[in-house]
């Protein structure tokens, strides 16, 4: 079980505030308990494993308690806060709830925000919808719901508009390509017209435009994978840095770069066919007169 | 015959390409336009939705973030002592909580309670349907004003009764159920679009914590009074008290334009050099094997003394030709694909239902327009240069032989 | 050293091509003097040189060596955009494939020259009219290069080479591409333009055509005999 702290849309709720810093631990009659920060407050509160800081559950300051900074730990990369400034820390259950119990509702001391449970099929939505359904209706105070309905579903709503995009730039390209093999084919009237003159057959030129386009597409297919692989480098290093983030926000998978050779190769095979069939269906008198 | 109406022509003459490079600069330049409107398309919407609630400061607790909701305490005073303030003309108290909503036969539903000084509720909601808060017939039930979407799920309508239960963070403590009159329906611009809202009066609102509840609010609205203004009645009410913050709309809209969303300001930023750059590279291609094409002809008309300018200014015409009526159909395609990615990006859960990522705007048109001269004029370099520069002589035999 | 009556004059002139295997003289110490009303016609076997020659009377090409003189300037020493002007106003070109812009008529093909060099308008239209008239084309004005046959394209080729009154007409392989009967029509245009007083410097291997030159001259290997 893990303890989550949901954020509103426009900002971050901060549980917590660092209030002091201090450079060196004293040795208290009771240790310190521990805490672990983001590599982020680290760099920002200029602090070091070993000190000592004050944390509270309130900008006041009140029932503020010190905690020593054990460790550092990178933020999991999260992408529904990626630009958000990771400045957070890790403590200990008990010592969250000590500091941001209300000391006038008893109650608060066992209270939490947000209950994560992992299912032991946990890649099985229709489980987690089930037992989500189920405890709602068991605890009529509780709302509860998959995960997998909160948050993929910015995901696919980025993945959506990402395809969209793809898209449209595909049927771009595709008019620019086929006015390129309009220019090729014409650039060839005359060595098809004399071939039809003498006796080549529409079937045979075709198979032969078909057979190229397919090894020019093919090439061409590949060579665009390559270069997205080569710029996802260069986009991921950008916004990394960017956001100060581990996030990967570029990946050219393997399905995707089946995905876009499926793609552009009919796309130019395609195009010369229909460029070249325009061609091939005048007269081969026309095709080599001036 | 001039170097536009030769350029002219030589479109006419290969009608097929031209128009197929035409549609091509159309639909990538449709999309260069849109991540253009993308660029500021968010901030825009969120400053029309912020300008357009009637109030032009909002207060929150001692926070640099306007959007926070950390809570204001003695919200009742502060509100009175905010009011008598010279340079300011109205104020309003918001105090929102979480709450679930009791339905025979279905399972709980959560839902947001709102409670507002502002019977019409300015800043937080427009009426769609029905009245507003201060229509009660029956005084003893609060009357309250839901979501569109809530109202369709649950059935509702003006004059129904709902059951909410006020949640209560992090207690174990909870509250009994408070019966509320539904008395319209309205939109919650800034909420979700699938969002479910009940809002209601400050009464109302203290009624669902069982008529006890300390002197909090989330949030403040006010107005200012003119000639004031928004800045000095701000700063008016930030002297008032250390632990709390006002914030004008223009300060508002611009640390959301710092913080928020600023991924889709990156991406459009990336994608519109993308496609600027793909149009150049698209459009070089073409007039480059256009060119290679008519090697014979520039050779001779070289040779008949027509001028490198002249032949140099009929490439440039030609390009322009290309991207000027490409980039002109780009705009209504523009508009439409905008519609379409608008419409899919609107689906992100938890987006406020009031904001849109495109939105038209002149600086984007004028972009586009400047981006497009650049297109036309980077991408005819390389063909004007071998044009120009082609040896006749060698050009000519080769051409011969 | 020229006179007041010739047009050309190339004196020593050499074209070397470098290539891959070695160097390449295409044109070889040649000297050649064109007068005003001449007509010569320079034959020999593909490769030895003619169209390379032709080239560097006509300014399209530098030698490698020699100087060539057009109507006593010295076309080494003039910058490009006045040799340009030299190609434009004073000489004319017939090329073997008639090199006509596709997509104007061929009106407008024959203006082209005149409209570069700045002739009103109307001076244009009268000129053109003049042209077409003269070939012989006057009811094909409107047409496409692509709505005239082979004959009638070359027509139209020499109609704009005379566009701007040249003093020089230089033509290369004009009836290559032509059948004989209608190369024998270009033939009598050239007998009609040289009448007009144009000198007319022409590359053939058509041995009728090169009949009717008052010159015949016959290059081998780079060298005119």
């Amino acid at each position: 079980m893990t303890l989550a702290v949901r954020g509103s849309w426009f900002a971050v709720r901060c549980a917590f505030v660092v209030l002091l810093l201090c450079g060196r631990a004293f040795a208290d009659a009771a240790a310190p308990p521990d805490v672990l920060v983001s590599r982020q407050l680290l760099a920002k509160a200029h602090l070091k494993v070993g000190d000592v800081v004050t944390l509270s559950g309130d900008s006041a300051g009140s029932r503020a308690r010190r905690f020593r900074v054990a460790g550092v730990y990178e933020p999991t990369p999260d992408p529904m806060k990626f630009n958000a400034e990771r400045i957070e820390a890790r403590l200990h259950l008990d010592d969250m709830l000590a500091l941001t119990e209300d000391p006038a509702d008893p109650s608060t001391s066992d209270a939490v925000s947000v209950i994560n449970v992992t299912l032991p099929n946990a890649a099985d939505q229709s489980s987690a919808r089930t037992f989500s359904r189920s405890l709602s209706a068991r605890t009529p105070f509780v709302v509860s719901a998959a995960t997998a309905d909160a948050d993929n579903a910015t995901f696919v709503v980025i993945d959506r508009f990402h395809t969209a995009i793809a898209a449209v730039t595909v049927i771009g390209s595709t008019a620019f390509l086929l006015a390129l093999m309009v220019i090729r084919a014409e650039e060839r009237k005359e060595t098809v017209g004399v071939l039809r003159l003498i006796g080549i057959s529409r079937k045979t030129i075709m198979t032969e435009v078909v057979v190229e386009g397919l090894l020019v597409a093919v090439a061409g297919a590949a060579a665009g994978v390559l270069i997205a692989a080569a710029a996802q480098g260069a986009v991921n290093r950008f916004f990394q840095h960017r956001y100060d983030t581990t996030l990967i926000f570029m990946r050219v998978s393997p399905k995707i770069a089946l995905r876009s050779i499926a793609v552009a190769v009919p796309v130019g095979v395609v195009a010369g066919a229909v460029a070249s069939w325009t061609l091939l269906r005048r007269g081969a008198s026309s095709l080599v007169r001036r | 015959m001039t170097a536009f109406a030769l350029a002219w022509r030589t479109a006419r003459r290969y009608r097929a390409r031209a128009v197929l490079a035409v549609v091509g600069v159309a639909v990538i330049g449709a999309l260069n336009f849109d991540m253009l409107m993308l660029s500021r398309g968010l901030l825009l919407s969120f400053a029309t939705m912020i300008n357009s609630t009637g109030y032009d400061i909002r207060v929150a607790g001692a926070s640099t973030l306007p959007l926070s909701r950390s809570p204001l305490t003695d919200a009742t005073t502060l509100m009175n002592e905010v009011a008598a303030l010279p340079e300011v003309d109205a104020v309003a108290l918001i105090r929102t909580a979480g709450a679930v909503l009791a339905a025979p036969g279905r399972p709980p539903e959560g839902a947001e309670l709102i409670g507002s000084t502002d019977p019409a509720g300015l800043g937080i909601w427009k009426q769609a349907t029905g009245g507003d808060l201060t229509s009660a017939p029956n005084g003893a039930t609060a009357s309250a004003v839901i979501s569109r979407p809530l109202a369709v799920r649950l059935g509702l309508s003006a004059g129904s009764t709902i059951s909410v239960r006020v949640r209560i963070v992090d207690s174990l403590s909870a509250m009994p159920p408070v019966t509320l009159r539904v008395a319209g329906i309205a939109e919650f611009p800034f909420e979700s679009q699938q969002a479910s809202i009940v809002a209601t009066t400050m009464d109302g609102f203290k009624a669902a914590y069982g008529g006890v509840l300390n002197d909090e609010a989330s949030f403040m609205f006010a107005r200012s009074r003119p000639p004031a203004g928004a800045e000095a009645a701000a700063d008016a009410i930030n002297r008032l008290r250390t632990d709390i913050h006002a914030f004008s709309n223009e300060q508002v809209i611009a640390n959301f334009g710092r913080n928020a969303f600023t991924y889709f300001r990156q991406i459009s930023v990336v994608l519109s050099a993308t496609t600027a750059a793909f149009s150049m590279l698209l459009v070089a291609t073409l007039l480059t094997v256009s060119v290679n094409q008519r090697l014979g002809e520039v050779a001779a008309l070289r040779a008949l003394g027509i001028s490198r300018r002249r032949i140099a200014s009929t490439l440039l015409w030609e390009a322009a030709l290309l991207v000027g009526i490409g980039g002109v159909l780009a705009l209504p395609l523009g508009e439409l694909l905008a519609t379409v990615l608008d419409k899919i990006l609107r689906r992100m859960p938890g987006l406020p239902s009031g904001l849109h990522f495109f939105i038209f705007e002149r600086n984007a048109l004028v972009l586009h327009a400047a981006v497009l001269a650049v297109t036309a004029v980077v991408a005819a370099m390389y063909p004007v240069w071998l044009a120009v520069h082609l040896p006749i002589a060698q050009t000519l035999r080769q051409e011969v032989s | 050293m020229s006179g007041s009556g010739d047009v050309v004059v190339a004196q020593a002139l050499s074209r070397v091509f470098p290539m891959a295997a070695g160097p390449v003289t295409a044109v070889r110490e040649v000297s050649l003097r064109v007068d005003r009303g001449d007509y010569i016609a320079i034959g020999g076997p593909s490769g030895c040189g003619k169209s390379t020659l032709l080239h560097l009377l006509g300014c399209v090409d530098t030698p490698s060596s020699g100087t060539v003189r057009f109507e006593g300037r010295d076309v080494g020493a003039l910058s490009d955009s006045e040799r340009g002007k030299i190609r434009l106003t004073r000489i004319g070109f017939v090329f073997q494939r008639f090199f006509l812009l596709p997509m104007l008529t061929a009106w407008e093909n024959i203006e082209l020259p005149q409209s570069e060099a700045g002739v009103p308008a109307a001076e244009r239209r009268a000129r053109t009219r003049e042209l077409l008239e003269y070939v012989g084309l006057s009811a094909r004005a409107e047409h496409l290069p692509s709505q005239l046959s082979g004959g009638e394209m070359q027509r139209v080729a020499v109609a704009r080479a005379l566009a701007n009154r040249p003093a020089l007409l230089l033509a290369d392989e004009p009836t290559g591409e032509l059948d004989e009967a209608t190369g024998d029509h270009i033939a009598a245009l050239f007998d009609r333009v040289h009448a007009d007083g144009t000198a007319i410097v022409l590359v053939t291997h058509n041995a009728s055509l090169a009949a009717r030159a008052k010159t015949r001259r016959a290059m081998r290997s780079g060298v005119l005999e």
